[in-house]
């Protein structure tokens, strides 16, 4: 597990690396300046808006985002709700014409693998169970780019070749693909489909209502991000099977938006019955061992896991084994995924009722120490848990319930009880 | 909810209101209040039908000591339904909130066409051959045959009506015209007979606008409303153009010509009653000298068009003596249609008034004003003593006998125009002679004065000064609402240049230039590629619109847009516009995304909706000035100047602009929708022009938005898309209060909320 990590603490460093370095290949080979530089890349323009009187002023996004966020917040934790963890997951990339359009920088389809890249190492991390696919849509057809698989590299190599765009997309081709291989999956699974569409029209072969009822049949739960435009048949297809439609105004946004559907959705009511699914946990074999994988088909030295029940030796967790079709898996996967079943209960909104009264108020954040108060002694906007009634900064808020998954002042409560147990 | 204005308790079936729909009810209750008439502007998708329906069937029940009537006028069956749907729903909510006292009696009438369930009848296609076909059955002398002869068929829903008597009324409820062909049905009773027999005692009567302002229908079926009446005219913004339709009429040689067959068959007729029963015919001629009120006796199925002079201008003596005869009234008809077809004959175009025009009769065919005058009322008798029932065949005397009517009854206000062939196809040979009423306020003026309260309001009424003037009353009420609301869904665009920065425009010299049309094109072409599912382009005329496409079909233009989205036009052939629109929407909702080209003052810029995803752009190319240089308007805007001293220019301005916001109006019909609104020509950027559209265009129709390339409208139109494709939040977020609760209305009390709006 640690090893793993560290393995992708180091990968990340990597891409850092090479991105800049290749930003600075770049620049140096465009031979900009520095102020043409802060036109072009930084867009400072974009960045103020006019008031009623025609003054400029900078746009205050903060407070809108954190209301944003709350409100998704109420709506998506309500602890108890059954969550599917086991995902298969289809990403349907469109890549026709509209995809080169260059409205996002350098170009929509661009932006959209590199969001579609962070988005399936954020899936993996949040999802060791479950499992990834890519389709594209090009030229009127769907393609299957890689099939259903556990390994990010593989599918980020895969897509990463084939960014290139022309004709028109049909919405209908790619569901019906996604729907072909996503009946083969096991029933535990829960199936999604999501889909990051450029286009602002569908070109089908059929009538598209009976492809959507069919995926509805087969409890697809279709999402979509849309790039520029509401589009009523896509709002349709979400409606109808359960998803999510959004819309992306600029690239941070739509990383937003991509990037919201790492947690896993809500079960579907039908689905929500537990089963028991046979798992296998193998053991990582010995160091200076030489066997054969079986995932490559090729001799390995060391490293590599075992399957418990047949022996065979595989590179990665988690998967199913080739032989015979146990699911590997190891704990701290599992660990992973129990966050979803039980979130921390949403903090309350301090009103500014209570915050008239100052000496009520702590002063500084629990979290992160720092001053609660506007400029002016003011006091600022805050939230409070429920439950240990500690007062936190907003974006201490937004920490806690995406990254830390507990509450710094439950926990401390708590330890500090039981040390005073420990003593009596 | 439920809350109080000023005395007035009223019922609303919504647990929210908008701060519009109060302001208002408000205003409309100080009208009602005063007696008088007004005038209300506000935009379409703010519930203006629900709120006009509470307060005023609010305001009746809160005084049961006068009861007031309420007449509502929509345009059309389909608003009909919709209206009296809402008003069920309302009477619902104040049953529940009131008991069995608040139970009302409201229904909707319409033609047979819609209200006949006699399966052999209905059928027919269209709607005079239904009534004709009615009228076969139910006549008062075939009902007589048919009582001695059991072959002669009647209607048995009409019969049992009839059999029942005073027993046939419709117990209180709300009726849509479904309902009343249900109830109808259940009980065996003629729902048409029935609903007309109904409208006298119901306190709710919806129906058209023709049924109060064209004289010939509403003589019959609107005589006996009381004067403690509000009259409602919805979607009036057309209402000068009605009036003026009820009151014109155009002869062409085929009616003439269906005249004189019409002529020979009443004279065939006229023989064989000589032969057989000589009494009928003298019978007439003893009643007609004693100048008997030739309606007032008619059992209900006779009865039949009225005569189509304001019943004011009617005269209240007997038919001269001269076509007291039946013959020789005949021949006076045949004289006339004869007159008329000579004056056809002219190579070129006439005009005068009325006045000339009778003279000239009375010298070339010898027959006076008085005996013109008279001519509807005497062929209304005529036929009903020839006991003729297929009236659908003789259309064409009635046509002849109307004109005579009113050329014979004014002498102001009206011109006779004669036109060889039409202007814009001169090679064709089409004489048309047409009475042209100029005057819009001679047919709703006898509406102002019978009626207590008058009511128009419509989503577009600006300039809302011109109305009285052109009606020619005056409203004690007159104001013009805006929207409010929670985001800024519409976005309307001058867009005055192409990307090239050529001025687009079409005026008359510049629309034909192929740089202009090039440049339309590429607006076109680059909004298909930024707006998602369906975009609707107005044209100033059929023919501009088909020389538009055209030149984009040579330039290669149309196929760049149609790799977008689909085509659609609409064309004159109601059939094929109804099968392209039913096309256009399918294309909207399964994401192929459609444009459609239409044209203003065409029926689909009147009266369909794009509203949602089928129309999240109108285009409206150019500004759609009438024709300047028909005859008909040439002569209107001469009368206008001289007797409302309103400039043509402003005329015109006024008309092009209410149509082009009339078009535009159609993207957005409610506060969750959102359109985008491109305004294409360069003139739209003049003040005098833009300050005629309705306030709640202009107060979103930002400065910055007054002089756009299609470029920039391009960037424009995607931020905006973009913006707002995110979710809604209904309850408005930034202090705007756009819903109101009841307990927010009694915080904010009366006093402050006037001024608030």
């Amino acid at each position: 597990m640690m090893n793993r990590d560290i393995n992708g603490e180091g990968r990340k460093l990597n891409r850092g690396e090479e991105e800049e370095e290749e930003d600075e290949d770049e620049e140096s080979g465009r031979g900009r300046d520095a102020w043409e530089r802060a036109y072009a890349d930084e867009r400072s323009w974009e960045s103020l808006q006019e008031d009623e009187s025609g003054l400029l002023r900078p746009i205050d996004n903060k407070a809108l985002h954190h209301a944003q966020y709350r409100r998704r917040l109420r709506t998506a934790t309500t602890a108890g709700i059954q969550k599917g963890l086991i995902r298969y997951l289809y990403i349907v990339i469109d890549l026709s014409r509209a995809a080169g359009e260059m409205d996002y920088k350098p170009s929509r389809m661009v932006v959209v693998a590199r969001q579609v890249e962070a988005f399936i190492r954020e899936f993996f991390d949040q999802n060791p169970l479950s499992q990834i696919g890519l389709v594209t849509l090009k030229d009127g057809v769907a393609q299957c780019l890689t099939d259903l698989g556990g390994s990010p590299e593989s599918h980020i190599k895969a897509l990463m070749g084939k960014l290139e765009c022309s004709g028109d997309s049909s919405l209908q081709n790619g569901l019906d693909l996604v729907h072909d291989l996503l009946n083969q999956i096991p029933s535990y699974g829960h199936r999604e489909v999501l889909i990051l569409y450029s286009a602002l029209s569908t070109c089908d072969p059929g009538d598209i209502m009976e492809t959507i009822q069919k995926c509805k049949g087969a409890k697809i739960r279709c999402s979509i991000v849309g790039l520029s435009a509401e589009l009523y048949i896509c709002k349709y297809l979400c409606q109808e099977t359960g998803g999510l439609y959004s819309v992306a105004l600029d690239e941070p946004h739509l990383k937003e938006l991509v990037l919201e559907h790492a947690p896993p959705p809500p079960a579907i009511a039908e689905f929500a019955i537990a089963n028991l699914i046979k798992m296998g946990f193998p053991q990582r074999a010995a160091e200076g061992v030489i066997s054969i994988c079986s995932c490559h088909k090729e001799a390995k030295f060391g490293g590599g896991y075992t399957c418990p029940r047949c022996k065979a030796r595989v590179c990665e967790l988690p998967t199913e084994c080739r032989i015979c079709g146990l699911t590997l898996v190891s704990s701290p996967h599992l660990a992973r995924s129990y966050h979803h079943l039980f979130p921390i209960t949403p903090f309350d909104d301090v009103s500014p009722s209570i915050t008239n009264i100052p000496q009520k108020l702590p002063k500084s954040c629990f979290g992160c120490q720092q001053s609660l108060l506007n400029p002016g002694n003011l006091p600022g906007p805050c939230v409070a848990c429920p439950k240990c009634k500690q007062h936190f900064c907003l974006d201490c808020d937004i920490y806690i319930h995406e990254s830390l998954q507990n509450c710094p002042g439950c926990e401390s409560f708590k330890q500090s009880n039981s040390v005073t147990n420990m003593e009596e | 909810m439920k809350f109080q204005i000023e005395d007035v308790t009223v019922y609303f079936p919504y647990d929210n209101i908008y701060p519009e729909q109060y302001a208002y009810m408000v205003e409309l209750k100080r009208a009602l209040d005063a007696k008088g008439h007004c005038l209300l502007e506000m935009p379409t998708g703010t519930g203006k039908t629900i709120a006009l329906l509470s307060l005023i069937t609010s305001y009746a029940l809160s005084k049961p000591s006068n009861p007031i009537k309420f007449i509502y006028c929509t345009r059309t069956v389909h608003e009909m339904e919709k209206t009296l749907s809402e008003l069920k729903l309302l009477h619902n909510y104040q049953l529940q909130h009131l008991g069995p006292a608040a139970k009302i009696l409201a229904l909707g009438l319409s033609s047979r066409k819609n209200l006949c369930i006699n399966p052999t009848v209905v059928s027919a296609e269209n709607r005079d051959s239904v009534d004709a076909a009615c009228r076969k059955l139910t006549a008062s002398w075939v009902r007589e045959l048919a009582a001695e002869n059991p072959r002669i068929p009647t209607c048995s829903f009409f019969e049992n009506y009839e059999k029942s008597a005073s027993e046939a009324i419709l117990p209180p409820g709300v009726y849509t015209l479904q309902d009343l062909r249900a109830y109808g049905k259940l009980k065996g009773w003629c729902p048409y007979f029935l609903a007309r027999h109904m409208v006298q005692l119901a306190n709710v009567v919806v129906y058209s606008y023709q049924y109060l302002l064209d004289p010939k229908v509403a003589g019959i079926i609107s005589k006996e409303m009381q004067r403690e009446s509000v009259v409602v005219f919805d979607e009036a913004h057309n209402i000068d153009n009605v009036c003026i339709e009820a009151l014109s009429v155009s002869v062409r040689m085929q009616t003439l010509e269906g005249a004189t067959r019409n002529i020979n068959r009443m004279s065939q007729e006229i023989d064989r009653f000589k032969a057989t029963d000589a009494g009928r015919l003298r019978a007439e001629y003893n009643r007609l000298v004693e100048g008997l009120a030739l309606r007032g006796d008619l059992p209900a199925s006779d009865a039949w068009l009225a005569n189509p002079a304001l019943p004011n201008d009617i005269l209240k003596e007997a038919v001269p003596g001269n076509i007291r005869r039946a013959e020789h009234f005949l021949s006076v008809l045949r004289r006339l249609v004869q007159y008329i077809r000579g004056r056809l004959q002219t190579e070129n175009v006439e005009k005068e008034g009325p006045v000339t025009f009778v003279a000239s009769v009375n010298t070339q065919a010898g027959i006076d004003q008085k005996m013109l005058r008279f001519c509807y009322d005497r062929l209304h008798s005529l036929m009903l003593t020839l006991e003729i029932s297929d009236t659908d065949e003789f259309l064409h005397i009635q046509t002849i006998c109307d004109f005579a009517t009113l050329v014979g009854t004014y002498t102001r206000g009206f011109s006779i125009i004669i036109e060889p062939f039409d202007e814009r196809m001169p090679h064709i040979p089409d004489p048309v002679l047409q009475l042209c009423c100029h005057d819009a306020s001679l047919a709703i003026k006898p509406v102002f004065e019978r009626f207590q309260s008058v009511v128009i309001t419509s989503g577009t009424l600006s300039p809302i000064d011109l109305y009285p003037r052109l009606l020619n009353f005056n409203p004690v009420v007159s104001r013009s609402f805006t929207m409010s609301l929670t985001r800024d869904c519409i976005c309307p665009m001058v867009l005055t240049r192409g990307s090239d920065q050529l001025p687009v425009s079409t005026k008359y010299d510049l629309r034909s230039d192929p740089g202009v049309e090039k440049n339309y094109g590429k607006l076109l072409l680059e909004m298909v590629s930024v707006v998602p599912d369906g975009i609707v382009c107005f044209f100033v005329s059929y023919s501009y619109m088909d020389g538009i496409v055209n030149s984009w079909h040579e330039t290669g233009l149309l196929k760049e847009i149609m790799q977008h989205k689909l085509v659609f036009i609409e064309t004159q052939d109601v059939v094929e516009t109804t099968l392209a629109l039913d096309n256009y929407r399918k294309a909207c909702d399964c994401g192929r995304g459609a444009v459609f080209f239409s044209v203003a003052r065409g029926k689909v810029a009147e009266g369909i909706d794009f509203d949602r995803h089928y129309g999240r752009l109108v285009i409206m190319f150019g500004v759609p000035f009438q024709y300047t240089l028909s005859r008909i308007l040439l002569a209107r805007l001469e009368y206008l100047r001289d007797t409302f001293q309103i400039k043509e220019g402003d005329f015109l301005t006024f008309d092009a602009l209410r149509q082009a916001a009339q078009c535009v109006g159609r993207v957005i019909r409610s506060k969750a929708d959102y359109g985008m609104m491109i305004f294409a020509d360069k003139r739209y950027s003049r003040h005098d022009k833009r300050s005629k559209l309705p306030g709640w265009i202009l107060s979103h129709l930002r400065d910055a938005h007054l002089n756009l390339s299609t470029d920039m409208a391009a960037h424009i139109a995607r931020e905006f898309l973009r913006k707002m494709a995110q979710p809604y939040d209904k309850t408005g977020v930034m202090g705007k209060k756009t819903l109101l609760s009841e307990a927010d209305l009694e915080k904010m009390g009366n006093s402050n909320l006037g001024e608030m709006f």
